[in-house]
């Protein structure tokens, strides 16, 4: 294929952009749009539509289990629950700093990674963590058991009455 | 007798001399014994056609550059080599691979020596990565016309942590749990794509297979490759810029007079005249400069040879006396405590103590940032080639700030804190 070494101004000489510099706008113009294309395609394939993990909601059995003056770390679930007389309420054990599993302390909660401090509520004492551990929505079942929610966060202090 | 023919090439003088045959066709020079050969021996070898015919004396100066460019691609290719292996043995499953881990310990042949060797060449190119961009930066070498090479060594340095950072997810001890659960956490503070970058990097909400096995592919196989590829424009620019930096006075200027032209006057319009009809005097300049280079081989070749082996030997003997940790398998529901990172992370994990967005996006950022910038901003073209040149004392104390406060936080993340956190005094 012959090429024109010779560079043209892209414009005839009534001003009007030629028909060369047309195709070549439009030859780019593709090649981008498809390359654009092809890393929206590829983003949204590594991107999971699934995944693979505990459900958010689940149940953490009945109220007896959990006698008034309780403080249970459920490890495997992320949460403490906590009951006060009739009141009960589950609350986060992922530190909100990055994401460490909190351990029980005698003032609250206290994080092995980076040294946040949480009080019995959860509100931050001490270290790096930007926010209190939050509260999840907690609700008896008809069955009469306890369910928790951690997709749904609750104003913290809100206990399910039982 | 019939005047002299060649002689009949007979299949068995074909096999007499097949292997002298097949050696020739292979390497075309001999060893080179003239400096013609020299040259020939550098243009024609695959391996060494990277190399300059001839090299400056002063980029073989062990003391300019302590071969530490080298010695981190050379440490990359023990890596390859030994990750190669290992991945033999490995499987990218949350049941599997801590087992595999034991297995190399104890039932693969040289299983423990190359994961020794893995582990210890990681943290050593670590280690030699950075020194070297402290060399660079220290002898003024990003300037003119080495700017870009000088972006290139930075990608190629965050590149390197990348790497070590997918790696030390692969064993599945609570190391490497805790430190992805926290690295990721970190990534989720970034603005805007923060949470996005976080989802994508653990393929779901927590570390678990999906994130183990996007940290493998990583590993193994796309950031190898953009390691190489970075690599080679990284090498390639060497050459195009002119070989290594130099300061401006090591070569003695030669003052070179112009010969004198004949007059125009003199000439024949309708003879050819040859160059040097057209002027008179000393015409060749060739010798006459101070040539201070040298063939590569074999002053350069050796060098490179040397380095090898040094670091080779080095890696052997603290893989044969050391063995790579490995701590206690996955346990989800409880870090250890204090739950560390590894030592070159420990400068960072500190900072993320006091505030996980500025310790963790926002001064490692800003940092990245200064050092992209850094042959853009300060165009200057003084002090190159001298270690710690006066003419550079600003550039150079600024840099000395940063790397002396990335070291005193990694020293005080080493040894300075303990449970919780908490400040502790290790005597």
């Amino acid at each position: 294929m012959a090429v024109n070494l010779k560079r043209s101004s892209g414009e005839d000489s009534d001003g009007k952009t030629s028909r060369r510099r047309m195709l070549g706008w439009l030859t780019g113009a593709g090649l981008a749009g498809s390359a654009g294309l092809s890393a929206v395609s590829n983003f949204v394939f590594i991107k999971p539509r699934a995944t693979y993990g505990q459900p958010q909601r689940f149940s953490v059995g009945k109220p007896e289990d959990f006698p008034p003056g309780t403080r249970a770390v459920l490890a495997s679930r992320g949460i403490c629950i906590i009951r006060e007389g009739t009141k009960l309420a589950a609350i986060s054990t992922t530190c909100t700093h990055l994401g460490c599993t909190v351990g029980a302390a005698d003032t609250g909660f206290a994080c092995p990674c980076h040294g946040s401090r949480f009080d019995q509520d959860g509100n931050v004492t001490g270290g790096p963590a930007p926010r209190p551990l939050p509260w999840f929505q907690v609700t008896l079942a008809p069955n009469g058991e306890i369910e928790v929610d951690k997709d749904i966060e609750i104003v913290p202090g809100s206990y399910l009455s039982l | 007798m019939s005047p002299a023919t060649p002689p009949k090439a007979s299949f068995l003088t074909a096999l007499a001399d097949l292997p002298k045959n097949v050696w020739k066709s292979i390497f075309r020079n001999p060893l080179p014994s003239n400096d013609l050969e020299r040259s020939s021996t550098s243009f024609t070898n695959f391996f060494l056609h990277i190399h300059p015919v001839k090299v400056h004396k002063n980029s073989l100066r062990p003391a300019y550059t302590f071969g530490l460019g080298l010695i981190s691609f050379f440490l990359f290719v023990i890596l390859i080599v030994t990750g190669i292996l290992l991945m033999f043995y490995y499987v990218p499953s949350t049941t599997q691979a801590y087992d595999r881990m034991l297995d190399l310990r104890g039932s693969v042949a040289f299983g423990t020596l190359l994961r020794n060797m893995h582990r210890w060449s990681a943290h050593g190119m670590v280690a030699v990565v950075f020194m070297h961009l402290c060399r660079v930066f220290f002898t003024g070498s990003y300037k003119k016309p080495r700017e870009f090479n000088w972006v290139v060594g930075v990608i190629l340095f965050l590149l390197t942590l990348f790497m070590s950072f997918t790696g030390y997810l692969l064993p599945w001890d609570q190391l490497a749990f805790w430190a992805i659960t926290v690295g990721t956490a970190i990534a989720g503070y970034a603005p805007v794509i923060g949470k996005d970058i976080q989802f994508l990097l653990m393929g779901g909400t927590s570390v678990g297979q999906e994130a183990l096995l996007r940290f493998y592919v990583l590993h193994v196989a796309v950031l190898p490759a953009v390691l190489t590829l970075a690599i080679a424009i990284h090498f390639w620019r060497i050459r195009k810029d002119g070989g290594l930096s130099r300061a401006e006075d090591a070569d003695p200027v030669v003052s070179l007079e112009a010969a004198p032209a004949v007059k125009a006057s003199v000439l024949e319009p309708k003879k050819t005249y040859g160059f040097q009809g057209l002027v008179r005097g000393p015409l060749a300049k060739v010798g006459q400069i101070p040539d201070n280079t040298v063939f590569s081989w074999p002053n350069l070749f050796l060098a490179e040879l040397f380095t090898f082996v040094v670091t080779l030997s080095a890696i052997l003997v603290l893989s044969l006396l050391f063995n790579a940790p490995l701590e206690e398998p996955v346990n989800a529901l409880h870090p250890p405590n204090p739950a560390k990172a590894p030592w070159y992370f420990l400068g960072l994990q500190e900072m993320v103590s006091y505030s996980a967005f500025w310790g963790g996006i926002g001064v490692p950022g800003i940092f990245v940032l200064l050092l992209l910038g850094t042959p853009y901003m300060d165009r200057s073209t003084k002090g190159v080639g001298k270690w710690f040149s006066r003419d550079r004392l600003l550039a150079n104390t600024i840099f000395i700030t940063f790397v002396v406060a990335n070291i005193i936080f990694v020293i005080i993340g080493t040894f300075f804190r303990g449970a919780n956190w908490a400040f502790v005094t290790p005597w």
